[in-house]
């Protein structure tokens, strides 16, 4: 099967899934108890004024119309108004997205290059101290939540050796770049404010790697697992016999098989910390879309609710499908049977 | 061979990356001022966290941390007094016609609005106009009123439909907007004809004001950092804070982590007990606090089986342990009497207290339709998962009930959950643990919000209590404009509401923070220190420019902690 038509196919599938997505929580928003005009305006308003909100969120017209009315406003960009920030949620999103988009980008980096690193070298010196040390580090980055690392990182770097910034995005008193993309880091280096650069990429360190720590402890072990099993393999065994140098064997022809299930993994963990990244979000005051969503189903915010998670759903099935890519490109079994078999 | 190229460059790319931000992560911290002559306006700031999101449009915003937002961007005709009573602010004086229907006052002439424009008549009754058609904040303490002139340049005029009494005081919540800086950001078309959006979504994010701090910058999610006004009318102290910050609560760690780093100067109210005796062991910081007027209460649904049987609640009112919550878990406060706040215009001193007493709380017991039924009827009970100490005065009151065997089952919930709840009789728990605030400085604030009909499906009001005679006598001393004969029907209606017991009262709130004491100067906390009886209003209690702050002090102990 071609690159081309296995895009094709993964991106007809992910249309399917973004439609049960949007029909799934289109429902649930609703079906929450409470009037959302009413939360939005508090408990004296006038009727008149949260009859007025009903209308103008269509909340006074049966349930299809209003699928059908907010499907076509996100086909033109239109998530509805937010009831919480009371303006657009895509303006919304816009401005908080670029923010966990930092952070969990970051995240990714941290998690990636240290988990495979770390994987790799337990691999190489198998039942050392060294990776009897890291399994004992990976299972309490496994089994510790992310807002604990922030919370112990604060204390640490923030309160008693005070080396980063432990709120927000940027210090007061840095002048902050224009918002072309809204990515403050590069933000900054396109408007040439290198100090606003250096400030927002210390803000991000520690949640950051708050965030990246649990999965980068489980793509550690599982290189270390996978690497482990294709090392007993004939091929690998043929290698040495051959007298190819060991280290030439793994990091060239045992690495790259070993990664699928790493590679797999860590997809899915990167996407789903842009919906875990909520209580590190909290931790740090920074102002995300993890957040925002969570603030939105505490008060029921049902328009941003619907446009984070459709948002989110379109983040996993992007990620999903660059997955697949790259499992494909380390693995041409998959290539060549489209993803059907996976021997 | 490309392929492993490009995975090279990559590898490079994100070692690179990731030096970088080690060499930025380890580098030293940035050097902080150390020397007074170092000084620069931005270290004269008081900062503080509230809850979030903050509306500062005075159509829009009604919470705490609105007010305190809005009490700084804007002025307003009255200002109150610390003891709950007022003086005249933007108004110099006023008149009140003997029917309680007309109210005329005078502006005070030269005051600037933060764009240099001059304040005027009309400008109070384009505000009230506007706050009266959005309907929205705090428009429903002037639903009264049926109209507002300017017949000269500094005299305004309101005109309302039924007098009401506490109607001076109640303008404390009315902030006067720019008209014309208004209308210059209107956008078309919108939900109010030709006024298009009345400009609500450029008063999300500015303020059209003329009180003494102007916006600086609003962050929706985040902060609002606003700058003193120096044309202000009322004048400037030289050691006032030249900016006022309100941020979003973070997490205790996070706060104790500012507070210890002089990143911020004022907690907000709801740290736990834990947290404050942590931050007062930081050098310089230190706790004070006020009786603020509001009270904490287990509200009973009076519609709701068993708690719609009086003997049932007064059963309940009778097991609480209300000594062990005003020593063990809010050792500042005190026990509550009756519905009113003890400190609060209006309040009863000698209405009937509930105490512990177990043997009457079976003999309430007995005589409840439910006795010898308890196991079939629990008793579900909400409280606010935003205020972690409700979760141990939840348990104390299950075990206490558990005594008299009676069945609570608790649920922690989120606050927008809770006023989800509230919205029906169906969804209300029987019991629901809730803080309130009086919207103005008197008692009518509260008995109104908390019992009067109209306010059933609030959270304000978990009871729904729907009694003619409570309704009619709130009206009848709402329209009363002789203080003191409104204060007498006041303390009758407290006697009715508490011979009902729709409500366990449980304590009247201290309001406690943590600041900065060794370079803030925090007026509330310090007449609070010294004992004063004091009253602020919500929100008024940070009104940053009776700080002081002095940063040369805080230099010197970050000087000091080097």
């Amino acid at each position: 099967m071609s690159v081309g038509r296995f895009v094709v196919r993964r991106l007809a599938l992910s249309l399917l899934v973004l439609a049960g997505l949007s029909v799934l929580i289109f429902l649930i928003a609703r079906v929450v108890p409470g009037d959302p005009a009413r939360l939005a305006l508090g408990p004296r308003a006038p009727e008149w004024a949260v009859d007025n909100l009903r209308k103008e969120m269509n909340l006074d017209k049966p349930l299809e119309v209003q699928y059908y009315l907010w499907i076509k406003g996100l086909f033109r960009g239109d998530l509805g108004k937010s009831l919480l920030t009371r303006r657009p949620v895509l303006d919304d999103i816009k401005e908080f997205l670029p923010a966990t988009c930092e952070i969990v980008l970051l995240s990714a980096l941290v998690m990636a290059l240290g988990g495979i690193t770390l994987g790799l070298l337990s691999a190489s010196y198998p039942n050392s101290w060294f990776d009897n040390v890291t399994r004992v580090v990976a299972y309490l980055g496994i089994v510790t939540p992310s807002f604990v690392w922030a919370v112990v990182f604060v204390l640490i770097f923030g309160y008693l050796w005070p080396i980063l910034p432990a709120i927000g995005r940027l210090e007061m008193g840095v002048e902050a770049p224009p918002v072309l993309t809204g990515f403050l880091l590069l933000d900054s280096l396109i408007f040439g404010k290198y100090e606003a650069f250096w400030d927002a990429l210390r803000h991000l360190i520690l949640p950051s790697v708050a965030l990246a720590l649990g999965g980068m402890a489980q793509a550690a072990r599982i290189t270390r697992s996978s690497l482990m099993e294709n090392m007993s393999k004939d091929y690998a065994l043929a290698q040495v016999a051959y007298g190819i140098p060991w280290r030439v064997i793994l990091l060239k022809y045992l690495l790259k098989p070993s990664l699928i299930p790493t590679v797999s993994i860590m997809a899915l963990d990167i996407a789903a910390l842009f919906a875990n990244a909520f209580l590190v979000e909290l931790v740090f005051n920074y102002p995300g879309i993890s957040g925002y969503g969570i603030r939105a189903m505490l008060n029921k915010d049902i328009n941003a609710i619907t446009g984070v998670i459709m948002i989110l759903g379109v983040i996993f099935t992007g990620i999903n499908i660059i997955v697949d890519l790259i499992v494909a490109y380390l693995d041409p079994r998959v290539r060549l049977l489209g993803g059907n078999q996976r021997a | 061979m490309t392929g492993r190229v490009g995975i090279r460059v990559l590898v490079f790319l994100t070692l690179v990356a990731l030096l970088a931000t080690g060499v930025a992560g380890c580098r030293k911290p940035e050097p902080k001022p150390q020397a007074p002559a170092e000084i620069k306006p931005e270290d004269r700031i008081l900062r503080m966290d509230e809850d979030w999101p903050t509306y500062i449009d005075p159509a829009v915003g009604n919470d705490f941390s609105d007010s305190i937002a809005l009490v700084n961007l804007y002025d307003t005709l009255v200002f109150p007094n610390l003891d709950g009573s007022v003086r005249a602010h933007l108004a110099t004086s006023w008149d009140v016609s003997p029917d309680g229907l007309k109210y005329s006052f005078h502006l005070r002439p030269g005051v600037k609005f933060h764009n240099g424009q001059e304040v005027t008549a009309e400008d109070v009754e384009f505000s009230m106009k506007r706050l009266l058609t959005i309907g929205e904040g705090f428009a429903y303490l002037f639903k009264n009123v049926s109209d507002v002139k300017a017949p000269d340049k500094y005299a305004v005029e309101f005109t309302l439909k039924e007098p009401f009494g506490p109607f001076i005081k109640a303008l404390v919540r009315f902030y006067v907007l720019n008209k014309k800086e208004v209308l210059d950001h209107l956008k078309k078309p919108g939900q109010y004809g030709d006024m298009g959006d009345y400009g609500k979504e450029w008063l999300l994010t500015h303020d059209a004001g003329s009180g003494p701090y102007k916006v600086k910058e609003m962050k929706m999610e985040e902060y609002l950092l606003a700058e003193k006004f120096n044309e202000w009318w009322g004048g400037w102290d030289k050691d006032a804070p030249v900016y006022f910050k309100e941020f979003a609560s973070p997490d205790p760690v996070t706060i104790r982590t500012l507070m210890a780093r002089r990143e911020t100067e004022l907690t907000d109210e709801f740290q736990p007990e834990e947290n404050l005796a942590a931050l007062e062991k930081i050098e310089g910081v230190q706790t004070a606090g006020f009786f603020n007027g509001n009270n904490l209460n287990i509200m009973l649904h009076t519609k709701k089986p068993p708690t719609d049987d009086i003997h049932f609640r007064r059963a309940l009112a009778y097991c609480l342990d209300y000594e062990t919550v005003v020593t063990k878990i809010w050792p500042s406060c005190k026990q509550a009497r009756g519905p009113v706040p003890h400190n609060l215009p209006g309040h009863n001193p000698n209405v009937y207290q509930f105490k512990r007493d177990l043997d009457k709380a079976r003999e309430e017991l007995k005589k409840s339709k439910y006795y010898g039924q308890l196991d079939k009827y629990p008793v579900t009970l909400s409280w606010c998962a935003e205020v972690p100490l409700e979760e141990k005065l939840a348990l104390l009151f299950q075990a206490n009930a558990a005594e008299l065997g009676i069945k609570v089952e608790v649920t922690k919930k989120p606050f927008g959950a809770m006023i989800a709840d509230a919205q029906s009789p169906e969804t209300t728990p029987n019991a629901s643990i809730v803080y309130v605030a009086p919207h103005y400085p008197e008692a009518g604030s509260i008995l109104t919000s908390r019992y009067h009909s109209s306010t059933c499906g609030s959270w304000e009001q978990c009871e729904w209590l729907q009694n003619k005679d409570v309704d009619a006598a709130i009206e009848q001393a709402l329209r009363t404009t002789d203080e003191q004969k409104r204060f007498e029907v006041y303390q009758k209606i407290q006697e009715m509401i508490v011979e009902l017991c729709p409500t366990i009262w449980v304590l009247d709130q201290f309001e406690k923070r943590a600041y900065q004491a060794a370079y803030v100067y925090w007026p509330a906390g310090e007449a609070g220190k010294a004992g004063k009886s004091i009253l602020p209003v919500m929100g008024y209690g940070v009104y940053a420019h009776d700080y002081r702050v002095y940063p040369e002090k805080k230099m010197e102990l970050l000087k000091a902690s080097k």
